[in-house]
């Protein structure tokens, strides 16, 4: 095995950035400011990503803010009220989409999802979405007949913003799917038929684009659906490990295992070596794939600072994996 | 504290004492000006804030005027983190949007430095004309929303998530027994009679061994203490108050329950289910059992861009102003609901320090005016 780290979804705003952010709030800056900052912190993600050896380049997503909203602002008949509702388990809210009519894309500006101006074509660039599962359950849904009809046409949508997106030049997505197994919120188990509809509509989403994929769990065990998800037509699976009780998987699969091994929840700064033999150990569960070392999730619950030490963390453990 | 006031800053003042009545507000900003010792001045200035907090909420005609609307303070939680031996201050993190706040780590055994709340009660005290509620932030809020550093729970043995159990059950019983019962022990001797615990965090965690760890931290942080207690939550997950009503009834001593309701509601004018959608949660707490009282959240306290029928309102830039014909229909609803209107107080969603305070001043007389209303159509 040889295992690569990649960084995905939205990364810390820097001390910095977050003053002028609160300067523009409270209309003391112009937005001009505010953005130029967001290209510099950027170039900084990138030179970290590249100096550290990452497999992909993640352009941090600063402006991003919630993991839903550029995909929101992209949707013609889906529109966000005044309504935060909370990020899972997280001190972190994001603005509720209400489907309120026909979903389709109507705008689409890819400058609002990843910052291609920025990223050298020395390697891949990723983007993070949340999967359709994900985005249509915590939606409120107005319009459409059953979440079943709501859920297939937000995979056509998503769709359609991953080919624009591939065509901008992107070559790796990861589609969040928490809610596949975060479910307390949640008075079922997740049912065979909700699973199947879930997985049609990933297969939906990712139909026919010529890019790589990662459906990426987390806040959640996986153990229990994973076979499932390694059945779909992506090259990569995550699985949060914070979550998951490895300790009884055994996997076969040609496909990657995306192991969430820094924990994006706290600030404890995982050590290398700790994560390399982490990581080896686990793979010891898995014949035939490879292992992606990845943050469990976002990193933007931590402060910058601590996302900073983990993610050259991360960088490091993949050296040490090699080396054992 | 260590920004310059600006004129404009003085004249805001100036009208706003006017507009409350703060009758020596001349001779204070003299003596606040003239102070030449840093921390004095910093403390004539924290004692003059909680005087226009307190006059602005007997202005409006409040029935409890809370602490003034915690001038004192920073926020909930970098407020009290600041008086806690053995937790560092890391940086911001985003909240929503552009808000943020400074999340710390338990980097040692964690033990209080000093009183935190006790000297804006003491002020609170000496300057209140109404009835008082000391609003705290509950320990469990506190830990989720740290880092837990020094408190491992073990780190080999158990999986990486009974690890993380673990240790957030000794951090927060550390919280408890160091923190938080000797600040309550402190403001029951100064008088404190009501005492509002904020558990926000506690919705996001509907697992049931958080919900148990809650429970565990709540009965022992009240243990034994004579005062009203009650619980504040707001801002629920996707499961909204449907776990907590089913561990309310199990808070020893917790008389009351302000929770969080306007954010999810309609705008419309009406009294009943289709109109109330977001105040449906409550039924929860009674099949549960629960059989305090309600402080129901009447007033949204964030931005709004949605519709405000006629009647219901207006908008005012980011702003809904609510009527008191909304806020009264929101009442009479919780109180069918609840079946016991001598149960229903009226709030704000959660604390009101996002809005200007014309903003502020104008949802507070709805409030009061909405209550009025209700108690009229209740007779």
């Amino acid at each position: 095995m040889s295992p690569k780290a990649q960084l995905g979804g939205i990364y810390p705003r820097s001390e910095q950035l977050i003053d002028l952010t609160r300067s523009y709030d409270r209309a003391k800056i112009d937005l001009d400011t505010v953005k130029k900052q967001i290209e510099l912190e950027t170039l900084e993600l990138v030179t970290l990503q590249d100096d550290s050896g990452f497999e992909t380049f993640s352009d941090g997503a600063f402006a991003w803010q919630d993991q839903l909203r550029p995909v929101v602002e992209s949707l013609e008949g889906v529109t966000t009220g005044t309504r935060y509702d909370r990020w899972f388990d997280t001190n972190t809210f994001y603005k509720k989409p209400t489907i309120a009519g026909k979903i389709g894309v109507h705008t689409f500006e890819p400058k609002n999802f990843v910052r291609t101006d920025l990223l050298a074509r020395t390697k891949g660039w990723k983007v993070t979405l949340p999967g359709p599962y994900t985005f249509s359950e915590l939606s409120e849904n107005l319009h459409y007949a059953n979440q079943s009809d709501l859920l297939s046409a937000v995979a056509v949508a998503e769709h359609d913003i991953i080919k624009r997106l591939k065509d901008a030049g992107v070559s790796r997505f990861q589609l969040s799917e928490p809610c596949l197994v975060y479910r307390p919120y949640r008075e079922q188990e997740l049912s065979k038929a909700e699973l199947d509809n879930a997985l049609t509509a990933l297969r939906k989403t990712v139909d026919g684009i010529p890019a790589k994929f990662s459906v990426q769990t987390y806040f959640g065990d996986a153990t229990t659906i994973l076979p499932d998800l390694l059945k779909l037509p992506v090259d990569t699976i995550g699985i949060d490990l914070f979550e998951t009780d490895y300790s009884k998987l055994k996997i076969e699969t040609t496909k990657k295992l995306a192991l969430g091994i820094i924990d994006g929840r706290e600030s404890n700064a995982e050590n290398p070596t700790w994560i390399a033999e982490t990581a080896t150990r686990i793979s010891k569960h898995i014949v035939g794939g490879d292992v992606v070392l990845v943050p469990n999730s976002d990193l933007k619950f931590v402060p910058r600072k601590v996302a900073d030490v983990k993610a050259r963390a991360l960088a490091e453990a993949t050296r040490l994996f090699e080396e054992r | 504290m260590t920004q310059p006031l600006s004129s404009k800053d003085l004249v805001e003042a100036e009208e706003w004492a006017q507009r409350l009545g703060i009758p020596d507000f001349q001779d204070r900003a003299k003596q606040l000006l003239a102070a030449q010792e840093q921390n004095n001045r910093v403390r004539e200035l924290l004692e003059l804030s909680t005087i226009y907090g307190l006059r602005l909420f007997e202005q409006t005609g409040l029935d409890n005027v809370g602490v003034g609307g915690e001038q004192q303070r920073v926020e909930m939680y970098e407020h009290v983190i600041r008086g806690v031996e053995g937790m560092r201050v890391l940086g911001h993190v985003q909240s929503f949007d552009y808000k943020y706040f400074n999340k710390a780590v338990a980097e040692s055994k964690i033990h209080r430095k000093h009183p935190i709340y006790l000297q804006e009660f003491l002020d609170v005290k000496k300057n209140a004309n109404g009835q008082l509620k000391v609003p705290i932030t509950g320990p469990y809020t506190l830990v989720d929303w740290s880092f837990s550093g020094h408190y491992s729970g073990g780190r080999t043995s158990l999986s990486l998530k009974k690890q993380k159990q673990e240790a957030k059950r000794e951090f927060l019983l550390d919280f408890v027994q160091q923190v938080i019962r000797p600040e309550i022990r402190d403001l029951v001797d100064a008088g404190a009679e009501w005492i509002q615990i904020d558990e926000p965090a506690i919705t996001t965690h509907p697992e049931p061994a958080d919900m148990d760890l809650f429970v565990e931290g709540w009965n022992e942080t009240v243990r034994g203490f004579n005062c009203k207690f009650s619980d504040h939550t707001c801002y629920p997950s996707e499961i909204g108050y449907k776990v907590l009503a089913q561990y309310a009834p199990k808070l020893d001593k917790c008389t009351h329950l302000a929770l969080e309701f306007a954010n999810r509601d309609g705008t419309g004018l009406g009294v009943d289910a289709k109109h109330r959608e977001g105040y449906r949660d409550l039924e929860y707490f009674l099949q549960n059992g629960y059989d305090g009282e309600f402080g129901v959240g009447v007033v949204h306290v964030h931005d709004f861009s949605g519709h405000v029928p006629p009647g219901s309102g207006k908008e005012a830039g980011r702003n809904i102003l609510e009527s008191p014909e909304l806020v009264r229909d929101r009442l009479l609803y919780a109180a069918k609901v609840v079946g016991d209107p001598a149960k229903i107080w009226a709030n704000p969603d959660c604390g009101l320090r996002t809005r200007t305070w014309d903003v502020t001043f104008a949802k507070l007389i709805s409030t009061v005016k909405g209550a009025e209303l209700a108690r009229e159509a209740s007779r």
